[in-house]
């Protein structure tokens, strides 16, 4: 295997600064794509017998860190498992291998009259298990919620290797032949879980989902699929974002559109496709789809008119609300202004995105970014901030990635959270999945993968990989430290027993002063304290840090 | 990377998203599923070679030529980054450092040396006339409103001469005044950029046009859509536009509905035939003919057209161009076979094309699947429909 090729999986969405690689490492050393559950199990215990860490992976499209490498190991691509096994538009329920792109089920659900009732906006080359792994809104939540609550069952490799099957897993009986070994799989899992779920509920479901594939490996899937209908965009401008979550309001409560997005003026205005569209550049954009018979549709597009002229804003025509709708797909268009994008996530109110924008604004303050976002079924929306720069200006482009893990205080302040956890937003995992939820992972990480090998660092942090520079430098660091505390220290204090002491050769026979022989263990406990570091801790003391530089350089 | 320097791509590196919209579309990844075959993987692994950490070796100029040019890529690309001009680039960065493939090397050979890329030399590009009536032979190299070009496959490939045969009978019935360059006519000079020589079609297109000129042409109409394609972007500007100012070019099937449009053509009524088109990946994305050759299957009555998916500018490459049929055969076959699957849902019983490159690899796919369904180019198709004249027309 080639290490371009390893190169090639070790990325994801984001562009990160050469200097992650001092905590975590640069590439995976091996990748494999199992084409069939036996195989992934296989491979599991593999990597168990012999320490390896694994980082299951679709295809890398999300930016919050899950699927690039921490330690090294074997990136386990689920990209051929793309079957379709069952499909039955009666009973709204479609089983596919989580390999398969959103893009190219729905292409084979339309075909049948059904589509699905949430994707991603990836959903060209993103893959079912790797959504459903992160959980998280997406194209028609704002009317049926969350990814999550569209899954009726799923398959998993756990961490251990055992199969299980969760939830309402509707397979081909005929040609299933891990049966007998699911059922095993899952007795044993339902076991470690009983005290920690609750009788009834979709808990034991839920444990297997937004975990970023730390606790299992999602070989498949049933999803719920819905009928297709007419599917009519719309569109709307408005001159400011208070005006727009007026008419977002009052349009989700009296319309139940089937998806909705917003545009702030900062990214309306870095679409080139918007330019010469006085209407549309520049302005805070309303668009989404109603997804209904064509008759209500028809009476919910006259609410929608109706609730944007209340709010001061226009509708847009027909074709501009096709292209909008179409453009759901490309929200990374701006990135051509960058040329590089650090993102930020958050999941907040709907009526907080005034203050939320506003904030973002002024805390960011001199930085260029582009605020857009997706509703939910929640009355929350998520809020992403793309902040705007240069990867090949290293130095400014480092010192800058602070700012992405600014906004997350802005999103408690404003009752929210953060969007994703991944790599990245660990510190924010106790938030994210609440404490018992949180407490709960936790135990059945340690059951299924008391090695730590599966996706290590991701969700509840843990040792950084630290490269050879940061060891040395704490080596380093504590050398001088150990060497002050030791000769400059007492002499500043007057310290003269202490003096004397360090002056001393403890040891006859290696004339060496004690003031080196402590100088070097606390080099040696430098290092140590580098090469145990937690991630949170690398985080915590790394980011204000970059904070701190870049404002004395005004970066 | 100095072509890549030169052809200002290198920025644009940076630009990719890494969104995998390209990866998902490409039928060299979708084949082989591996993503440092795919556009995004080698996009990176081009950042890696311009940023020093990584070689641009034989094994990564091997994975730019395991490539079909099909903009498919370039189409969905979320930034808006030339990507077909970016493998162009790094196939001409790859033939500078010496890693040019042997089959596109003997293609660049036989190009430069024989004006086409069979290596038979111009006397062969009669052999397709051969057999037509005196009438037609007459027309050979005269001076006439309309020209046309067939391209290297069409005139090469015996069993593609038909296809020339279809159109001649088509200009007969239609009373186009027209000529066929024969020995004249030369290599496009597209498989040339192909193989990394970005500028050897320069003078081969200056060839063309002082040909053309000869002849007192006012229109060219192209068999293949790579040729037309070359002519309208792939030459200097200024030779792109002096074929732009001077004549009108179309492909055969753009030609052919502006007959119909003037009522030039008539059609008998088919037996009760289902057929499908596949959209050629140029035609489809760069030429934007698209209404044309389904107007056309529209207008010949007793004839059920069906779309197959995906298609129009969603279309799926058949495998055969840009050098990856010599480069790589089989794995040109099995896109071409990946794309025969589509078919393969439809109920049509025969399948139309518009170029050459796509009729040729999937009647050489349908061999080798074992599934049987015909495949005509639209011209044959069209010209066999044709209602007999009183008189005229022509036998071959």
């Amino acid at each position: 295997m080639s290490e371009e090729t390893c190169a090639v999986y070790s990325r994801d969405v984001t562009s990160l600064p050469n200097l992650v690689n001092q905590i975590i490492s640069r590439r995976f050393d091996l990748v494999a794509q199992p084409v069939t559950v036996w195989s992934l199990q296989r491979l599991v215990r593999y990597a168990i017998d012999n320490d390896i860490p694994m980082v299951p992976r679709g295809h890398g499209t999300s930016g919050w860190g899950g699927a690039i490498p921490s330690r090294g190991g074997i990136c386990v691509s689920l990209t051929r498992m793309t079957k379709i096994i069952k499909v039955d538009e009666y009973e709204s329920f479609v089983t596919v291998e989580s390999g398969i792109t959103w893009r190219d089920l729905l292409m084979f659900l339309e075909r049948m009259g059904t589509t699905l009732p949430v994707y991603p906006s990836s959903a060209a080359a993103a893959t079912v298990g790797g959504f459903i792994a992160s959980g998280g809104i997406g194209i028609g939540s704002a009317r049926y919620g969350d990814i999550r609550t569209q899954v009726l069952g799923i398959e998993a490799v756990l961490a251990n290797g055992k199969l299980v099957r969760v939830g309402n897993l509707i397979l081909d009986t005929e040609t299933d032949v891990f049966g007998e070994e699911a059922n095993i799989g899952t007795k044993w899992f339902l076991d470690q879980i009983r005290d920690q779920v609750v009788e009834g509920t979709s808990d034991h479901l839920q444990v297997l989902m937004a975990t970023y594939g730390t606790i299992c490996m999602i070989t498949k899937v049933t999803l719920r699929t819905i009928p297709k209908l007419q599917m009519l965009p719309f569109a709307c401008s408005f001159d400011s974002i208070g005006n727009l979550v007026q008419a977002t309001k009052q349009i989700t409560i009296e319309t139940k559109p089937y998806h909705v997005r917003y545009m702030a003026d900062n990214y309306t205005s870095k679409l080139d496709s918007l330019d010469n569209l006085d209407s549309e550049h520049g302005k805070y954009i309303l668009s989404g789809a109603l997804h209904d018979t064509v008759y209500r549709n028809e009476e919910n597009h006259a609410i929608i008119e109706k609730a944007t002229k209340n709010a001061g804003g226009i509708v847009l025509d027909d074709d501009r609300a096709e292209f909008h709708w179409s453009e759901r797909l490309f929200p990374l268009r701006i990135k051509r202004k960058g040329p590089s994008l650090v993102p930020a996530e958050m999941l907040i109110p709907v009526d907080q995105l005034p203050k939320m924008l506003e904030e973002t604004e002024q805390k960011l303050r001199g930085s260029n970014i582009a605020i857009e976002g997706t509703l939910g079924a929640e009355g929350d929306a998520s809020c992403l901030i793309w902040i705007l720069d240069d990867e090949r200006k290293k130095i400014s482009y480092t010192l800058g990635w602070y700012r992405s893990f600014e906004i997350n205080s802005l999103a408690r302040k404003h009752g929210g959270r953060t969007y994703a956890v991944g790599l990245w937003n660990t510190r924010q995992a106790l938030e994210f999945y609440g404490k018992a939820g949180f407490q709960r992972l936790l135990r059945l990480k340690k059951r299924v993968d008391p090695k730590d090998l599966l996706n290590p660092m991701k969700v509840f942090g843990g040792r950084i990989e630290a490269a050879w520079q940061s060891l040395t430098l704490g080596f380093v660091g504590g050398f001088m430290v150990a060497l002050f505390i030791s000769t400059f220290g007492p002499r500043l204090l007057g310290l003269t027993w202490v003096i004397d002491l360090m002056s001393m050769n403890l040891y006859q026979i290696i004339p060496i002063p004690t003031f080196i022989i402590v100088s070097f263990m606390g080099g040696v406990l430098g290092y140590l304290v580098i090469k145990q570091m937690s991630l949170s801790w690398a985080l915590n003391i790394g980011i204000p840090f970059l904070k701190l530089i870049s404002k004395i350089l005004r970066k | 990377m100095n072509t890549l320097e030169l052809e200002g791509q290198l920025d644009e590196l940076y630009v990719c998203a890494s969104c995998g919209n390209c990866t998902l579309v490409c039928p060299v990844y979708r084949q082989l599923k591996w993503e440092s075959y795919g556009p995004r993987g080698k996009l990176r692994i081009l950042r890696t070679i311009g940023e020093g950490d990584a070689e641009f070796n034989d094994n990564f100029a091997w994975k730019v030529f395991l490539c079909s040019l099909c903009e498919h890529c370039a189409a969905v690309c979320t930034t808006g980054i030339s990507l077909t001009r970016f493998w162009e680039a790094a196939r001409a960065e790859s033939l500078q450092r010496g890693f040019q493939p042997s089959p596109a090397e003997y293609i660049n050979d036989s190009i430069k040396t024989h004006g086409d890329i069979f290596a038979m030399g111009p006397k062969a590009r009669l052999i397709w006339i051969e057999d037509l009536e005196e009438e037609v032979k007459s027309r050979v190299n005269k001076p006439a409103e309309v020209a046309y070009f067939l391209g290297c496959n069409v005139s090469l490939k015996p069993h593609l001469h038909d296809v020339a045969h279809s159109f001649v009978k088509i200009m007969e019935y239609a009373g186009v005044d027209y000529t066929v360059l024969g020995d004249k006519e030369l290599c496009c000079g597209a498989p040339l950029i192909w193989a990394g020589d970005l500028t050897g079609a320069t003078s081969l297109g200056e060839k063309i046009y002082d040909t053309m000129c000869e002849l007192g042409i006012k229109k060219i109409i192209f068999s293949c859509p790579s040729c037309i394609n070359a002519f309208i972007t792939r030459y200097p500007k200024e030779l792109t536009e002096a074929f732009e100012e001077k004549f009108e070019l179309l492909t055969t099937t753009q030609f052919i509905d502006q007959l119909n449009k003037e009522n030039l053509l008539e059609f008998d009524e088919q037996t009760m035939i289902t057929v499908t088109y596949h959209d050629s990946c140029i035609s489809a994305r760069k030429l934007g003919i698209i209404e044309e050759p389904r107007d056309i299957i529209s207008r010949i009555p007793g004839v059920y057209k069906i779309e197959m998916l995906p298609s129009r500018e969603e279309t799926r490459c058949c495998g055969a161009h840009g050098l990856l049929n010599v480069v790589e055969p089989q794995l040109s076959s099995q896109i071409a076979a990946m794309r025969l699957r589509d078919v393969s849902v439809t109920p049509a019983t025969k399948l139309l094309v518009d170029c050459p490159r796509c009729l040729n690899a999937f009647e050489l796919a349908s061999h080798s699947m074992g599934y049987r369904v015909e495949i005509e180019d639209i011209v044959q198709f069209v010209a066999k429909s044709l209602k007999p004249k009183d008189s005229g027309g022509i036998s071959s």
